[in-house]
Order: C-alpha cells, then sequence, then structure tokens
C-alpha cells in the first residue's frame, strides 16, 4: 500500500488535505530537497509577483527593486513559521520534529505558489475588467494552502482540532516574538559596532598626536 | 507599407523639427533659476522653462512715481490693467501693455458731490458686464462700487446681520462681483468663507467656507471633548478652518478660492460651483511644491502658500507660492503644466509676492516688497505645451498628436505628452503604438485600455490559427495519455 515516489507524494498530500499528511506520517514520506525547492519557488513567485505581472494591473510602479523585502516576506517568513511551530509545539506534546514541520508546511504552500504563478501568466493576457478571474484564482490558492496547513500540523503534531487551532495561533504569537527579538538583536549589534569603531577612531587619533 | 510609409515620414519630420528648434532650445534654456517639473513619483526633475521673465515694471517706468505696496493687480475686459497701489492709497490703471498709465483713481465721488478717498486698498475687481469697479478699501472698512470716472454708486460697509459678528471689524482683502452683480468678499478675520452681498449690498450670508482638516490631533480633539465636562471644553481650543486668502472667477461663472496657510493640505485650491460645492474635492493634485523645504536659520519647515489664484483666458490655473516666490500653472483639470519664478533679486525673483494677473501669452506677478510688477513671457515650449493641453482637454485627441510630439522634442521628461499620444494612437486604432506611450508614461489604466483594443484586434484576426492550434494540442494531449497509459499498463504486466 502506498508505495509512492516523492513526486507522487507531493500530488498525494496535495490532492489529499484530510488524510494526506497522516499517510505521509505513516509511511515516513516527505523530501527535503522537494520542500527547499518549494520555498525558492514562492520566493521567484514573490518577485515575478511584483515585477512580472501584466501592466494594465500595476497599482503602482516603484522606482527601485531591492530583493531584500522579497526575502524576509518569504523564506525568513517561512523559517520563523517552522522555527516558531516547532518550539510552541515541543512543549505542547507535538510530535513532529523540526524536519517534518518544514517539509509538510512547505508541501502545503504548494496550492499558494502554484496560484501566484498562475495569476501573473493570466495577468498577460487580461484586461482590468476581467480582474475577477484572477482573484478567484488567488482566492482558491489561499483557500486550499489554509487548509493544507491546517491539516499539516494537525498530522504532524498528532493533534485535535482545538488544540491544532490553538498551536497555530500561539506559532503566530511566537513569530511574532522571534521577529522582535530580531529586529532588537540587529539594532544591539550596530551600536555595539558604532561603540567599538568610535573607540577605534579614539585611540588612532591619540596614537596620532 | 501604407504604415511603414508614415513612420518614414514621421521620423523624418521630427528630424526636420529637431534642427528648427534646436536653436530656439539654446536661447531658452537661460534662466538663473533651475527649472523644474515633477515626475510620476513627484520627484522634482529637470524641466524645460514655459515661461520667462521679460521685464518689470515700476511705478518710475510708468511715471507716476515708486508703487508703495502694491498689493493686487486685475485686468477687465478692455485689457487694462488696475494696479492696487496699497501705501499711495490710489488705484492706477494702465493699458495693455503695462507702458502707459491710463488713469491714476485717488479720488472717488458720491453723487451729491462729496469727495472720499481709500485708505490701503488691498484688492480689485472689475466686472466686465456692468463695468463697474469694486475697490477692498481695508482701513476704511468698506467695499467701494465705482464707475471708470470714480463715481461711487455703492458703499458696501460692515452688515447689521445677526450672522455677522458686530465684535469683528469689517477687513475687507479681495473683492469679487459674479453675473448676477453678487460681490463677494474676502474678510481677513473671518474664517466662514467670503461674505456675500446681493447686488443691492444687503448682506447674503457666506460662502466657499473650508472644512477642516481630518488630522490626528482634530479626532482626538474630537473624542476628549465628548467626555469632558462643560468647564474643561470651554478651555480647549476649538479646530477652525483657515479662512481664504484669494479667488478668481473664470468665464463659466465658478469661483477658484485659495487658502494661505502653513499648516492645511486639504482645500488649499478649491473650485466652488455656484451652490458652494468643490468641485476639485477629488483631485488627488498636491497644489504648489511636494515638498517642504527645511529652514536652518528657523529651523521650521516651509511648504507652499498659495497666496493668489488666477484663471487664465484659456482655463489654465496659475497659483502663486509665498514662500518659494514661485508660480505653479495648472491645466482646468488641475495637472502640474509649469513652475516659474524663484525667490531672489534678479528679474524673475521675488521678496514677497502678492498677486498674479494673466492676458494672453504674458503673466503678470506683484511684488509687494520690491514694488514693481515682473512680466512673464510665454517660451515656445509653453506655448506648444498649451496648445497641446488645451486641444486635448477639448477631447480633441488626434488634433493634439502632433503638438504632443513636439513637446517631446523639447522635454523627453514631460508625462502628459506620453499620456497624450497614447491616447490620440488609441483613437486612431494604433493599440501597439498606445500601448508603447502608455507604458512610457508609465499609466496602466491607459495601457489597459489600449490592451483591451489590441486583443480584440488579434482574436479577431487570428481566430482560426488560436481554434486550429487549441483543437491540435487537445488531440495530441489525448491520444499522448492514452498512449502513455497503455505502455504503463503493459510495463506493469511485464514487471
Amino acid at each position: 500500500m502506498m508505495d509512492l515516489n516523492n513526486r507522487q507524494w507531493v500530488k498525494h498530500a496535495v490532492t489529499h488535505p484530510f488524510e494526506g499528511f497522516e499517510d505521509m506520517r505513516w509511511k515516513k514520506a516527505g523530501s527535503i530537497p522537494y520542500a527547499i525547492v518549494i520555498i525558492l519557488l514562492w520566493f521567484v513567485a514573490s518577485i515575478f509577483y511584483n515585477r512580472l505581472y501584466g501592466f494594465q494591473f500595476y497599482a503602482e510602479a516603484d522606482k527601485m527593486f531591492n530583493i531584500i523585502p522579497y526575502i524576509v516576506q518569504t523564506i525568513v517568513l517561512f523559517l520563523t513559521w517552522v522555527i516558531g511551530n516547532w518550539a510552541v509545539c515541543t512543549l505542547l506534546d507535538g510530535e513532529g520534529t523540526m524536519k517534518n514541520i518544514f517539509v509538510y508546511s512547505a508541501y502545503a504552500l504548494i496550492p499558494y505558489v502554484a496560484s501566484i504563478y498562475l495569476d501573473v501568466f493570466m495577468s498577460h493576457f487580461l484586461i482590468r475588467d476581467e480582474y475577477i478571474f484572477i482573484e478567484a484564482v488567488r482566492y482558491i490558492g489561499i483557500g486550499w494552502s489554509i487548509v493544507l496547513v491546517f491539516s499539516a500540523i494537525k498530522s504532524v503534531h498528532q493533534y485535535s482540532f482545538l488544540k491544532t487551532l490553538g498551536a497555530i495561533v500561539l506559532t503566530i504569537a511566537a513569530m511574532l516574538i522571534i521577529l522582535f527579538l530580531l529586529v532588537l538583536l540587529l539594532s544591539l549589534i550596530q551600536q555595539v559596532y558604532v561603540f567599538v569603531y568610535s573607540i577605534y577612531t579614539e585611540i588612532a587619533y591619540r596614537l596620532k598626536v | 507599407m501604407k504604415r511603414n510609409l508614415k513612420k518614414l515620414l514621421t521620423a523624418a519630420l521630427a528630424g526636420m523639427m529637431t534642427a528648427v528648434f534646436s536653436m530656439n532650445l539654446m536661447v531658452s534654456a537661460e534662466e538663473h533659476y533651475d527649472v523644474y517639473n515633477y515626475d510620476r513619483w513627484n520627484e522634482a526633475i529637470p524641466s524645460q522653462a514655459g515661461y520667462l521673465a521679460s521685464r518689470s515694471v515700476s511705478g518710475l517706468d510708468l511715471g507716476i512715481g515708486n508703487f508703495s505696496g502694491p498689493s493686487d493687480i486685475f485686468r477687465d475686459a478692455h485689457d487694462q490693467f488696475f494696479i492696487v497701489d496699497t501705501g499711495n492709497n490710489r488705484i492706477v490703471v494702465t493699458n495693455s501693455d503695462l507702458t502707459e498709465v491710463v488713469m491714476v483713481m485717488d479720488e472717488f465721488y458720491y453723487e451729491d458731490g462729496s469727495v472720499t478717498t481709500l485708505k490701503d486698498p488691498e484688492g480689485v475687481y472689475v466686472s466686465p458686464e456692468s463695468e463697474l469697479v469694486y475697490i477692498a478699501d481695508y482701513n476704511n472698512s468698506r467695499v467701494l462700487v465705482c464707475d471708470y470716472d470714480g463715481n461711487v454708486t455703492l458703499e458696501i460697509t460692515k452688515p447689521d446681520s445677526e450672522l455677522f459678528s458686530q465684535e469683528l471689524t469689517f477687513l475687507p482683502q479681495r473683492v469679487l462681483a459674479d453675473k448676477a452683480g453678487n460681490v463677494y468678499i474676502v474678510l481677513g478675520n473671518i474664517t466662514t468663507g467670503a461674505a456675500m452681498f446681493n447686488s443691492e449690498g444687503e448682506f447674503q450670508g457666506y460662502y466657499g467656507a473650508n472644512t477642516v482638516e481630518q488630522t490626528s490631533e482634530v479626532i482626538a480633539n474630537y473624542f476628549w471633548k465628548m467626555i469632558s465636562t462643560d468647564e474643561m471644553r470651554s478651555k480647549t481650543s476649538r479646530s477652525v478652518p483657515t479662512g481664504i486668502t484669494s479667488f478668481d472667477l473664470d468665464d463659466e461663472g465658478f469661483i477658484y478660492t485659495c487658502t494661505q496657510s502653513t499648516s492645511q493640505k486639504t482645500d488649499t485650491i478649491k473650485k466652488l460651483n455656484p451652490a458652494g460645492k468643490n468641485l476639485f474635492s477629488g483631485l488627488e493634485t498636491a497644489w504648489g511644491d511636494f515638498e517642504s523645504i527645511y529652514d536652518v536659520n528657523t529651523s521650521k519647515n516651509y511648504q507652499s502658500m498659495i497666496c493668489d489664484i488666477e484663471i487664465a483666458d484659456d482655463g489654465n490655473i496659475n497659483c502663486l507660492d509665498l514662500t518659494s516666490g514661485r508660480v505653479f500653472q495648472y491645466d482646468k483639470e488641475g495637472n502640474l503644466l509649469f513652475i516659474f519664478g524663484s525667490s531672489s533679486d534678479q528679474l524673475g525673483g521675488f521678496t514677497e509676492v502678492a498677486a498674479i494677473e494673466s492676458i494672453g501669452s504674458e503673466v503678470y506677478v506683484v511684488d509687494t516688497r520690491k514694488n514693481y510688477v515682473t512680466v512673464f513671457e510665454e517660451t515656445d515650449f509653453g506655448s506648444i505645451v498649451h496648445e497641446a493641453t488645451n486641444l486635448y482637454n477639448a477631447g480633441y485627441y488626434e488634433e493634439a498628436l502632433d503638438p504632443w510630439y513636439e513637446v517631446l522634442q523639447y522635454d523627453g521628461n514631460y508625462r502628459r505628452a506620453f499620456l497624450g499620444i497614447s491616447a490620440a494612437l488609441l483613437v486612431e486604432g494604433d493599440y501597439e503604438g498606445s500601448m508603447k506611450y502608455a507604458k512610457l508614461a508609465d499609466s496602466p489604466y491607459r495601457y489597459n485600455r489600449a490592451f483591451e483594443g489590441w486583443r480584440t484586434e488579434f482574436l479577431s484576426a487570428h481566430l482560426t490559427e488560436i481554434v486550429v492550434i487549441v483543437v491540435v494540442l487537445a488531440a495530441a494531449g489525448t491520444v499522448l495519455y492514452f498512449y502513455l497509459k497503455k505502455r504503463k499498463k503493459s510495463a506493469g504486466k511485464e514487471a
């Protein structure tokens, strides 16, 4: 039963929102390289969405391109989700390992990432009046992914419905804390750097005089 | 073939134009300040000058002694200029070239023969219908209405009305009369709009009050007032809009007001219909400069303060900025056309601007400290932009096409030209060209319309090919699908 290869597992997980991830867990399936590829595709999609969209749909074309926000909005966000979820669920008797959380969450994002590519493709053929089609695709993608993420978290930790809901809320809170600490750390490092640099200049002046 | 020929012709024409206009370009590039305009991102970029200062006229030039703090200028229906010479308590009337004085109005006669004079007049208006001169006589607290010979027909003073707070002094600064003879007066100490009088001089009420800008402070105050006691409430400051500073009337009877304020950002320029409704309320135009200037000496931000507004014959709106001494010219839809003038000592620079007026291709700016009137003349670039804009705004997109191409010869950054060309090509049915220029203008809205046309054209031209391709692909896909399935099955059997 269920002797699928990696590619078939992807298909199985995405098309079986209720038992797909349970099956994966049971068969210990799921591949990290596939998950990484999915996240990278998401990152590329977010750039496509902002850069290669049909010109008639541009709300406002910005003057500069900066890649950092795109990295933060996809890769960093995802990693924070994984770490936050692992940290929360370890305390809440979750059975998932970091690896499994990473892989399952990435698989769950496939419909959303696919909908972005489809949107970008469609935006080159449609006009503004037909924007509803693009919106429909996006909402279907987002909705599908939300269901899958929920199902992934539920099966990876073997939670009940309500516990999954609570875990997700706590995960989001944990993500906010992690991001806050990151920002704090960055600004502290900067202050330390400024401090060291001013000591260096002070010494350099004194040596000269 | 035909399109190629057209392209070739256009290219040749464009080449010729460049050759012809390159000479003018060199001449018109000399101005003592950096001429700029705003791009799509509201950032200042260098641009061609639309107007150049050609000369300045003082009272001495006119042979009537120097002006003293002139504060208003008005052009009547006979193209004569009425200059309000505030400090000298007189109205100077000159000819249309501003070279000769036609008359000086300093004495006015009542019906019984007695004589009256002005005291610090601030504004003047001449009605084209009734040929009456309206003078805002500031320190005499009245508006004088007289004919060209100075015979007073009406005198408007502080109204004896409940609507008008009797504690306030009547301080008229600007005056206007509409076609029906109603008189509108901007009062220095009234924030509820212009006082409106009928042709008999009876007070009617106020017109065109500004609204209070909904800043966070105002909303916070509103909240605190709801929960505070009456005693506390009486101690807080009230949120009062800034009173209007000046106004002008266009040919269709709309009144344009401007408000000079250091803080207010809404309602700085309004176009009012007879009911007092602001027709410009939906515009996104930021009147004046986008960014405020930071002054290190006073450590204050100075934002544009529009102190006078004037509607030109072709409907363009000239706004005078007190802060920077610049004139901002907009078309009737509120699109920025040109910025000219500066605060400096040279010709074309100002110390404290007071009023603006225009006639044909010339713009006149009164400087109340320098005591003279500066004359700006339209450049070739200015006239071609005006031609194109007027045609475009009137709906003649195709006729505006060639002027727009010419505009681009002068200034390749002029965004309105790309928009205009895109619109014209769309009307002509050249969807690809329209798409190209819409992209250059960075206008998704225009691009969308051109793209729609292009797509319809493309689909109807290639319908057969598309259908054939779709059918072939579908057939090939089905065949391949069954073939693969069959092979898989047989492979499974073998295994």
